[in-house]
């Protein structure tokens, strides 16, 4: 009877938290209209409130059992933080449900998936008249991603020597010129390669040239992070071996640091360029050339069977690399 | 004058943690001399400051009449390429090959430009593969230091450091990590390099065997402190003890 009790309270409790999270906390969140008295809201407080209960059930605590001093298998203090954990949750999830615009109804409407149908009957009938135009587009995109990497090589490898924290010493000039260098490269690290398309495609104008700049940004910033871990990570014994022998700074770091590291780096290196060659991709849709810009333009034009084509040819490139990449990097350890 | 003076040499590293608390001994050409201590009694931190790999917090290190307690830039690394390392696990350049580990010897004496670029001299070559005869290991000069034994490696690591024509060579703890016999021959060839060409030696070994081998004297640290110096043969029982402990027992190595 008492296990009733307790199921009926976490049922009240799970409805009473899915109706202020509907009413109150998405509204405030994101400029959304509650469902109100709708099927959407009926469904969605219920099956929250039969969460809720089998929630409880499942773990063996809840309020409602916790109220009713019925056996709760953890501390009072846990159970109260496993249902506060739940409902942040809840809040999360039912916020984002409502922010995201998620509507089970269009997507399985009928109108919906006609329009699936059409895109994905065109998808895969695609128009190969446009291959010989998507193969030159591919061939900028893999140079683009290729010359980006290729200039950005170089200048990692400088910069990730003052940004290893083993390599400058302890002195406070040493100290400030690591901060800085690795806050710089955080940022540009953080700006997503799309952004700097965006930036350089009005600097250089739309094109292979933007995109490149772009991805020799994030490339740069990616790799010198992953160099200068390599770096801190070397064997301090063939450093302290080469300095007795009255070696300088240069020479040690040629001699003890870099034989350490090549191998790593030069795996970073063609993984970078696999990657690059995805972005480059993407970065075509803003303005940076190559294959994606072409995938933008037949969209634009809704002509699906084109588009159909890239598809294919993107994906095919993208696994070809993948593969071929991840056996040479296989192959240098 | 004694080719090495140290006087009241102390080391503090950045922690706090002071590690040599005043040492002073001389060293004369010629010598052999062992420095022995429980683990952690400073006896790396002893080596690297006589070719300054580290810089001492106090006293003073003089080198053939020179003091170069404080030294920095050119003349920091002339100290150190008249000195040679060797190492427990042998600091070899990992896939270079042999005759070029050996070569490295001579970093010191090597303009940086030709060094950076790969161009060492034919006398270069001729004398790395010298030094690999010296340690009777010539035929490996080609093959890649990583694939050697470690008994190997350690041989090159000694050719390594007669690239540098050392006055003085620092062992530290150069058998530590191989087997009874192959540290037999790793010690006569110090020895050897010790007799035949006069070259210092100054060796931190753990195995007494050894040292009443191979020293022509010793001296021992405790906590960071020098407790004797003398020759091997006076390692009484009693010093025996205060060296390492009331509790320790000699173990043999032959
Ligand atoms: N970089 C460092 N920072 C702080 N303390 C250190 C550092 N290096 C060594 N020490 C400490 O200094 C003391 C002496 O170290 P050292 O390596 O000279 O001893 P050791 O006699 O060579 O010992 P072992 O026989 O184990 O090689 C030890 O207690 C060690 O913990
Ligand atoms: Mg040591």
């Amino acid at each position: 009877m008492k296990k009733l009790l307790s199921i009926v309270i976490d049922i009240v409790l799970g409805a009473a938290v899915a109706a202020l999270l509907e009413r109150v906390i998405a509204p405030s969140l994101a400029d959304v209209q509650p469902w109100m008295f709708s099927w959407p809201s009926i469904a969605f407080i219920g099956s929250a409130s039969v969460c809720w209960m089998l929630l409880g059930l499942v773990f063996g605590a809840s309020l409602g059992r916790l109220y009713i001093g019925l056996e709760v298998k953890e501390g009072t203090a846990r159970t109260i933080a496993t249902h506060l954990g739940l409902f942040a949750l809840s809040t999360f999830i039912i916020g984002g449900w409502i922010v995201t615009d998620i509507s089970p109804i269009e997507f399985l409407s009928g109108e919906g998936l006609q329009g699936a149908g059409r895109i994905f009957g065109a998808l895969l009938t695609p128009e190969f008249d446009v291959i010989g135009e998507a193969l030159s587009a591919m061939v900028v995109t893999i140079f683009t991603a290729f010359m980006a990497t290729v200039v950005a090589v170089p200048l990692s490898f400088v910069l990730s020597f003052p940004a290893a924290r083993n390599m400058l010493g302890t002195g406070l000039l040493a100290k400030t010129i690591y901060i800085v260098l690795r806050a710089i490269l955080n940022i540009m690290r953080s700006m997503e390669p799309i952004i700097w398309a965006i930036i350089f495609s009005v600097w250089v104008g739309i094109g292979p040239f933007a995109g490149m700049l772009a991805l020799v940004i994030h490339t740069i910033a990616s790799l010198t992070k992953q160099y200068s871990e390599q770096i801190e990570d070397v064997n301090e014994g063939p450093i302290e071996a080469i300095s007795a022998t009255g070696a300088n700074r240069l020479q040690v770091l040629w001699f003890a640091v870099v034989p350490q590291c090549v191998i790593p780096f030069l795996s970073f290196t063609i993984y970078r360029w696999d990657i690059n060659v995805r972005m480059a991709t993407i970065i075509g849709f803003v303005g940076g050339g190559g294959i994606g810009t072409l995938l933008t333009q037949y969209q634009g034009l809704a002509r699906y069977h084109e588009v159909g084509t890239l598809v294919i040819l993107i994906t095919a490139v993208v696994w070809l690399l993948d593969v071929v990449s991840s056996r040479i990097r296989e192959a240098l350890r | 004058m004694a080719l090495l003076s140290v006087r009241d040499l102390t080391h503090t590293y950045p922690n706090g943690f002071q590690a040599l608390k005043g040492v002073s001994f001389d060293v004369e050409a010629g010598e052999f001399l062992v420095v022995i201590g429980l683990s952690g009694s400073g006896k790396s931190t002893l080596l690297r400051c006589i070719n300054r790999l580290i810089e001492p917090t106090s006293g003073t290190i003089t080198f053939d009449s020179a003091d170069v307690t404080h030294i920095t830039s050119n003349a920091l690394r002339a100290h150190r390429a008249q000195i040679g390392m060797i190492f427990q696990h042998f600091n070899l350049i990992p896939r270079h090959n042999v005759l070029n580990n050996v070569m490295y010897g001579a970093l010191g004496y090597t303009p940086t430009f030709a060094s950076l670029v790969g161009k060492f001299s034919d006398e270069l070559h001729a004398r790395a593969l010298d030094a690999l005869r010296v340690v009777g290991i010539a035929e490996k000069s080609s093959v890649r230091a990583d694939t050697l034994s470690g008994g190997q490696q350690q041989r090159v690591a000694i050719a390594r450091a007669l690239m540098q024509h050392p006055r003085m060579l620092l062992a530290d703890e150069p058998v530590a990590s191989l087997d009874p016999s192959t540290s037999h021959s790793v010690m006569s060839y110090l020895d050897r390099i010790n007799k035949d060409m006069n070259t210092t030696v100054i060796c931190n070994l753990h195995f007494l065997s050894l040292v009443r081998q191979y020293a022509t004297r010793v001296v021992a640290l405790k906590a960071g402190e020098l407790v004797f110096n003398g020759s091997p043969h006076e390692i009484t029982e009693e010093w025996f003890a205060t060296i390492y402990g009331e509790d320790a027992v000699e173990v043999e190595i032959r």
